[in-house]
């Protein structure tokens, strides 16, 4: 097989739509997750009884399941269960979030609770409000211990939006195997794929390098 | 427990009566019971464990209290959220650990109180800050990140940031306790400073020296209760006290 540059360099345009999808999916998911996580968060955090437990065993299932097998199960079973079909993009975007909200969770909830205590009792003693405690005090410090793991779950999610190709949903990687099966031109076209993610990825890690180290300094 | 209970005839700030707390089994506070007046400087000595930071801390609603009464600048403890919130703006704090914000910087540090809970302007908050940080002798480094200061000027921030609410008494817990040996005394100097203006203090203090200058009274107490309150002439003569005399041979 030659490397034919003229099909790598003619594919990126006809991944455009493709690439509008993945990203759709990925802001949606984004979005979604991070409201599940701040109700996690603040279920393990103060939630007692029923709903802390709740909060606890929801993370334990969804950060223990793969991906693959809940996008089938929802995409496929949710149908029996709830009594509508969701579409291939809607069930994608609600498999990708009730994972990645597991995650963000935890990473809340971890951001939160390593914001020193003497922090609290500083705010206390001056006798700010709660508003102006969690505004002022311990939500810019709780996210800036938080940025780096929120980077890295964006980084996976985007990673992980190509498994919904598996119910056929037309984004990146969907795109490009379809488009690989109508040609046989594999090489070029998936190197082509492949290097769309990336450049989606790369500056998000660059990104988050530069603001940990502007934070750090800040800190 | 032996000694005047105030030599003062100014209006009392700070109440306490019978003050209990405990930790499950363990009684950290068995009845603390003392007043404080206007303009006194107060030292809460004793051995660690005896309970003087607990005290302490039962006094801005920090550490809630199981039994007792607590009353500043006229409103009482236990009480609803808005007069423990109003309590704290009237009873400024100083740590042993600083617990500066280290997101912001020193004049933000300051500011924020005045700003928040008073609604001052920028501009109006600013000048404050600049007026309280000359006053600490840190005036020039208003623009700097706590971390980029030293122990001891960061203590000083603090009590800067104490002090801008206009507190009716400020209180220190073992302000000096976390610093390296050579920054005990330029923070001990600006509560000299501070003491000779008239401000209540109450200060939990392992620094006897400074307590015997500065201190009106020495209130000195081990396991949770209030051994005994005195001047520190009388203090430092042993109060006839076995336990001050315990005490007092372990430290010099």
């Amino acid at each position: 097989m030659t490397w034919d540059w003229a099909v790598f360099f003619g594919t990126f345009p006809l991944l455009g739509s493709a690439l509008v999808t993945t990203l759709e999916l990925v802001i949606a998911s984004l979005v979604l997750a991070s409201l599940i996580g701040v109700i996690l968060c603040f279920g393990r955090l103060i939630g007692k009884g029923a709903l802390g437990w709740l909060a606890t065993a929801y993370v334990s299932m969804f950060r223990g399941l793969p991906e693959t097998v809940l996008i089938f199960w929802i995409y496929y079973c949710g149908p029996f269960v709830f009594d509508a079909r969701l579409s291939s993009f809607a069930s994608g975007v609600l498999s990708l979030s009730l994972v990645a909200g597991a995650y963000m969770g935890e990473i809340f909830r971890a951001g939160v609770l390593a914001v020193p205590r003497g922090q609290y009792e500083a705010a206390d003693a001056l006798g700010l409000s709660k508003v102006h405690l969690v505004r002022d005090v311990a939500a810019p410090q709780a996210f800036r211990i938080m940025l780096p793991a929120i980077f890295s779950q964006v980084t996976i999610l985007t990673k992980n939006s190509s498994i919904v190709s598996a119910i056929g949903v037309a984004e990146l990687f969907y795109r490009g195997s379809t488009l690989a099966g109508d040609t046989f031109r594999y090489f070029e076209i998936f190197s082509a794929v492949g290097l769309v993610y990336f450049a989606l990825i790369f500056p998000l890690s660059l990104l988050s390098q530069r603001l940990e180290r502007t934070l750090a300094v800040t800190r | 427990m032996r000694g005047p209970v105030s030599m003062s005839n100014e209006e009392p700030i700070i109440v306490c009566q019978d003050v209990r707390r405990h930790y499950g089994q363990f009684e950290a506070l068995r009845g603390v019971s003392l007043t404080i007046r206007k303009g006194e400087v107060v030292c809460i000595v004793g051995p660690s464990g005896s309970g003087k930071s607990t005290f302490l801390r039962t006094i801005n609603g920090l550490e809630e209290i199981d039994g007792g009464n607590i009353t500043v600048d006229g409103i009482s403890l236990p009480g609803s959220r808005r007069e423990t919130i109003e309590i704290r703006r009237r009873a400024g704090m100083v740590f042993q650990s600083f617990n500066l914000f280290p997101h912001m910087t020193v004049r933000r540090n300051v500011t924020l109180a005045p700003m928040r809970n008073q609604r001052l302007s920028r501009s109006d908050a600013d000048k404050i800050a600049e007026r309280l940080l000359a006053r600490v002798h840190i005036g020039d480094q208003i623009d700097k990140y706590p971390e980029q200061l030293s122990g001891g000027q960061q203590q000083r921030v603090a009590i800067a940031r104490a002090l801008a609410m206009e507190p009716r008494v400020l209180m220190f817990d073992e302000p000096t306790s976390a610093l390296d040996p050579e920054m005990v005394n330029e923070v001990l100097e600006v509560m000299r400073e501070l003491s000779h203006s008239g401000i209540t203090m109450l200060v939990v203090t392992h620094e006897m020296a400074f307590a015997r200058e500065v201190a009106d009274r020495i209130v000195f107490m081990a396991d949770g209760n209030i051994v005994c309150d005195l001047p520190p002439s009388s203090f430092f003569s042993g109060a006839n006290e076995p336990r001050v005399q315990q005490f007092l041979s372990k430290i010099r």
